[in-house]
C-alpha cells in the first residue's frame, strides 16, 4: 500500500513538472526584461567612454540642444518622452539612458563612480554638438535634476540653462530629509509585504543583471501606492531598472556621502527648480532649500501633480520648460 | 470538540501559509502521551506574518512530529501573499539536556501584487542544536529555503512595461535563503511560549533580502 501511494505520488509529481509549459531559466535573456542594446543591435544606441548607451535624438541637430536626464539612478528616459514636443518648438532633444540604468549596457558594481557618469555626459555633449557655438541645456528629473547639478557644480562654464524637476537632494543631508518624508513605511501594510515579501522567491547575486532589474522592476508598485507622499497616482512606464547601478550610487552616497553644492555659486544662469503641487515630501520650502545654493533661480509650482510630473501633467510642465528655455535661446 | 479543533487547525494551516522555520518545540517538555501540538506565531518573515501550526508527535523510539503550517503577510489584501508548509522534525541525537534536531519541510507559497502573481514550490532543511529543560531552553538554529520552481504571470501593467515578457514556470531555482539564529523559550503546563530570532542571506553568502531579519513569537499548545 505505501509502495502504490509512494509510486502514485511520483507519477503525479512527475506529470506536473514534465507538463509544465514555457520552461524558462530566470536569468535568461529578454525572458523578463527587455534587451539591453548591447543584447539588442536595433535598439539606437550610441558608444561613448567605454559603453554602450540607449539613446535617441530628436530635432533638428543645428538647434540648441536640451538633454533629458532621467531619474533613479537606473531607471529610463520612457517616462520622459513627453519632452520631445520641445523639438517642434526649436530645440534638438537628446534622451540616454545613462549608464548601466533602462536599455543601457551593464557593468559590474563596483565600476561606477559620480565622476565616471558626468564623464558620460561630457561624452553624450560631445558626441552629439554639431558646433562650437551650439548652446546646451539640461533637463533633469528627480536623480538626473542631482546629476544636472553635479554636473554644472563641476562644469559651470559648459552648460547654458538647467532645469531641475525635484532633485530629491543635493548633498547627503538634502538626500536624507527627503528619503525620510518619502519613503515612511507601515510595516502591516500592504504596501511593506508586496516590497519585501518576494525576497523569499527570487534572490539574484551581485551583477546577475537580468534577475536584480526585474526583482526591482516587479517591486515598482510601492511608488505608486495608494496615499504615497510623491502624489504619484499611478504606474508611470518605464523598459527596466539598473538595479546594480541604483546599488552602487547608494553605497557610494552611504559610505563617502555626497555634495553637489559646492562650487554652485560660480553658476551665474538663471536656474528652473519644479516642484509638484501634490508632492507632500517636496514643496515650495524644500524647493527653496535646493535653490538657495544658486546665485539665481526661479521655482514653479507644476499645478495639479506630484513627482512624476513629466509624465502625468507635461501640459502643466510644458509652458513652464519653454518660457525658461526661449528666454535663454 | 479536541479532535474538531485539531482538524480545523491542520487544515488550516495545510492549505491557507507558515514561517522560514519547523515549529519551535521544547523536546524536554514533550511528553509521550502529547500527540498533538497547536501553534501561533507572529513576525518578521520576509515581511511582517501571522502563521498557525499543527503537529502530530509519532509514537517512535526517536522522536518525530510530523507537520504543516500556513503564515500570511499582513496587509489590506490578506490571502495574496501566503505560504504553506508540510514536513517533520525529529529529535535527532541527545545528549543529557543537550538535543539535536533536524528539519525538513516541502512548501508551496504565493506572492502577488499589481505587477506580477508568483507561485512557486520549494523546499526547506534546517537542523536546531540547543539546551533544554522542561521548563525552558535554548538553541542555535541554521536553515536553507530553496525556491524550487516558480510559476510567473504577469499583469497588463507589466505587460505595457514589457510587451513580451514571459508567464509560465522558470526553473532551475530562482533563489535561495540562509538563516541563522537562535530560539529559546519558557514551558509551563501543556504549553510554550517561545521566541526566534536570526538573520537571513542570499545564497550567496553576499547580499541579503531588503530586511536581512527575522523575529517570530509563538504559543503551542499540546494535547493528548
Amino acid at each position: 500500500m505505501k509502495n502504490k501511494m509512494l509510486y502514485s505520488a511520483v507519477v503525479v509529481l512527475s506529470i506536473f513538472f514534465l507538463s509544465c509549459e514555457n520552461d524558462n531559466e530566470i536569468d535568461g535573456v529578454g525572458k523578463l526584461v527587455p534587451k539591453t542594446v548591447d543584447q539588442d543591435a536595433s535598439l539606437p544606441s550610441i558608444f561613448v567612454n567605454g559603453t554602450q548607451l540607449h539613446a535617441q535624438t530628436f530635432g533638428n541637430p543645428n538647434n540648441p540642444m536640451l538633454i533629458f536626464l532621467h531619474g533613479g539612478p537606473g531607471s529610463d528616459y520612457r517616462n520622459g518622452l513627453n519632452v520631445q514636443q520641445l523639438a517642434n518648438e526649436g530645440y534638438y532633444v537628446i534622451f540616454y539612458d545613462q549608464r548601466g540604468s533602462g536599455l543601457s549596457k551593464r557593468h559590474d558594481k563596483n565600476t561606477y563612480s559620480i565622476q565616471l557618469v558626468l564623464d558620460d555626459l561630457t561624452e553624450v555633449i560631445k558626441y552629439y554638438r554639431t558646433s562650437a557655438d551650439q548652446k546646451v541645456f539640461l533637463f533633469g528629473h528627480s536623480w538626473g535634476a542631482m546629476l544636472g547639478t553635479a554636473y554644472v557644480n563641476k562644469y559651470p562654464d559648459k552648460i547654458n540653462g538647467l532645469i531641475l524637476a525635484e532633485p530629491g537632494g543635493l548633498n547627503k543631508k538634502l538626500l536624507d530629509d527627503y528619503g525620510e518624508m518619502s519613503r515612511k513605511i507601515n510595516i502591516f501594510s500592504e504596501v511593506t509585504s508586496n516590497l519585501l515579501y518576494v525576497d523569499q522567491f527570487i534572490t539574484g547575486k551581485e551583477n546577475q543583471h537580468e534577475i536584480l532589474d526585474y526583482k526591482y522592476g516587479i517591486s515598482s508598485s510601492f511608488s505608486y501606492a495608494k496615499n504615497n507622499k510623491e502624489g504619484i497616482p499611478g504606474p508611470s512606464p518605464f523598459w527596466r531598472i539598473g538595479t546594480t547601478v541604483l546599488e552602487s550610487f547608494t553605497d557610494i552616497a552611504e559610505n563617502d556621502g555626497f555634495d553637489f553644492t559646492t562650487n554652485l555659486n560660480q553658476y551665474q544662469t538663471k536656474v528652473l527648480f519644479l516642484y509638484g503641487e501634490l508632492n507632500q515630501s517636496y514643496g515650495l520650502s524644500f524647493a527653496q532649500k535646493e535653490a538657495a545654493y544658486f546665485p539665481n533661480s526661479e521655482i514653479s509650482e507644476v499645478k495639479g501633480t506630484g513627482h512624476e510630473m513629466i509624465y502625468f501633467k507635461w501640459e502643466n510642465v510644458h509652458p513652464l520648460v519653454l518660457n525658461y528655455l526661449n528666454n535663454l535661446k | 470538540m479536541k479532535a474538531i479543533v485539531v482538524l480545523i487547525t491542520f487544515l488550516f494551516s495545510l492549505f491557507a501559509s507558515n514561517i522560514l522555520q519547523a515549529q519551535t518545540i521544547n523536546w524536554e517538555n514533550l511528553k509521550t502521551e502529547e500527540k498533538h501540538i497547536l501553534s501561533v506565531n507572529a513576525g518578521w518573515d520576509y515581511s511582517f506574518v501571522y502563521g498557525f501550526g499543527y503537529g502530530y508527535h509519532l509514537k517512535t523510539e526517536m522522536p518525530i512530529i510530523l507537520e504543516s503550517s500556513f503564515s500570511f503577510a499582513s496587509g489590506e489584501v490578506i490571502f495574496d501573499d501566503f505560504k504553506t508548509k508540510i514536513g517533520g522534525q525529529i529529535n535527532v541525537y541527545q545528549f543529557n539536556n543537550f538535543h539535536f534536531n533536524a528539519a525538513i519541510h516541502a512548501i508551496y507559497r504565493r506572492y502577488g501584487n499589481p505587477l506580477v502573481t508568483l507561485q512557486n514550490f520549494g523546499a526547506a532543511a534546517s537542523t536546531t542544536i540547543g539546551y533544554y529543560k522542561p521548563k525552558w531552553f535554548v538553541a542555535g538554529e541554521f536553515g536553507f529555503d530553496q525556491a524550487i520552481v516558480t510559476h510567473f504571470q504577469h499583469s497588463e501593467i507589466y505587460k505595457e512595461v514589457y510587451p513580451d515578457v514571459k508567464n509560465g514556470w522558470f526553473e532551475p531555482t530562482t533563489g535561495g535563503n540562509f538563516n541563522f539564529g537562535i530560539q529559546g523559550g519558557y514551558s509551563f503546563a501543556k504549553s510554550d511560549l517561545t521566541l526566534r530570532a536570526g538573520k537571513v542571506m542570499t545564497e550567496d553568502f553576499e547580499t541579503t533580502p531588503l530586511i536581512p531579519f527575522y523575529l517570530q513569537i509563538g504559543y503551542s499548545y499540546k494535547l493528548d
